[in-house]
């Protein structure tokens, strides 16, 4: 087995990793957590069926308004939709309002 | 004068797109608007232009002294690959409408053939070192050039009167081959 190659390719991607991480600290953007619990909540299934690209999508669309219903949403079922809706009807977001999405 | 030669050969000659075949993914899939299609174009160019003096330097100064040149299709795309993501974290940060518009074609280009193709063709060609910068900005260039043309076509012919049948995408591929056969016209010129 030849040692310098996998040196080689373990420093080279340790080297771009690492300029990642540092170019990572500086161009972080804050994001709504709203949108991951939500999209933690949904069923995951990404099958598009809301119109929207997948569940992330999905769930970006009800923190920002553009969608108001959760049963857009046709795999969920009536307990995660109506966890959904409270949730997001509860919790206030950064600038301290909260989204009125129905079940 | 040997360089302007080589940028025009790989600009419009040779051109990527149209005359390699390579990168037809996002040719096809952000050329609906003109605008996304630059906005591409942009960020294509900034990957290939690094990417290709970045792999260059690699090969020559580690790759080569430590005898592992058969490294170098894992070294090259380890390198694209960041540099797509940094590309990504960037236009997240400062441009987030770019950043949305692009979509799944902008981690995508990552796969695009071309940057890899700059890669190991200045390699194989045996380029020196500004000779293969001078490629990794024409070629790019070519791609925008190509890949705005064809946005500007692709949105006259939302208005044209095609056949029901050629309506959407089988035009466009039937245009992208008319493009690729007037680019044949100039072949060989360099």
């Amino acid at each position: 087995m030849n040692i310098s190659a996998v040196l080689a390719l373990l420093v080279i991607g340790g080297a771009l990793g690492l300029l990642l991480g540092v170019a990572n600290m500086y161009l972080v953007v804050e994001e709504d957590n709203r949108v991951t619990e939500v999209t933690g909540m949904l069923p995951g299934a990404n099958c598009g069926g809301c119109g929207y690209p997948g569940c992330s999508g999905f769930a970006n669309a009800l923190v920002e308004g553009g969608a108001k219903k959760v049963s857009a949403c046709a795999v969920s079922n009536a307990e995660t939709r109506e966890k959904i809706a409270a949730y997001l009807n509860e919790t206030p977001g950064p600038d301290g309002t909260t989204v009125k999405v129905t079940v | 004068m040997e360089l302007v030669s080589l940028f025009i050969g790989l600009t419009f000659v040779n051109n990527v797109v149209l005359s390699k075949f390579y990168a037809v993914c996002p040719l096809l899939g952000v050329s609906k608007k003109p605008k996304n299609a630059l906005n591409m174009g942009h960020a294509v160019t900034f990957v290939i232009f690094v990417a290709s003096i970045v792999t260059y330097a690699l090969y020559h100064f580690v790759l080569k002294p430590l005898e592992i040149q058969y490294l170098d299709l894992i070294t090259f795309i380890l390198v694209i690959a960041s540099l797509v993501q940094f590309v990504e974290m960037f236009l997240k940060k400062f441009s987030p409408d770019i950043y949305k518009a692009m979509g799944v074609y902008l981690p995508l280009i990552t796969t695009n053939c071309a940057v890899l193709g700059v890669a190991l063709d200045n390699i194989s060609a045996g380029y020196s070192f500004i000779q293969a910068a001078v490629a990794g900005i024409a070629v790019p260039v070519g791609f925008t050039i190509v890949i705005y043309i064809y946005a500007t076509i692709r949105e006259r012919l939302e208005i044209a009167n095609v056949p029901a049948s050629f309506k959407g995408t089988p035009i466009a591929l039937i245009t992208a081959g008319i493009m690729a056969c007037a680019i044949a016209g100039i072949a060989g010129l360099v």
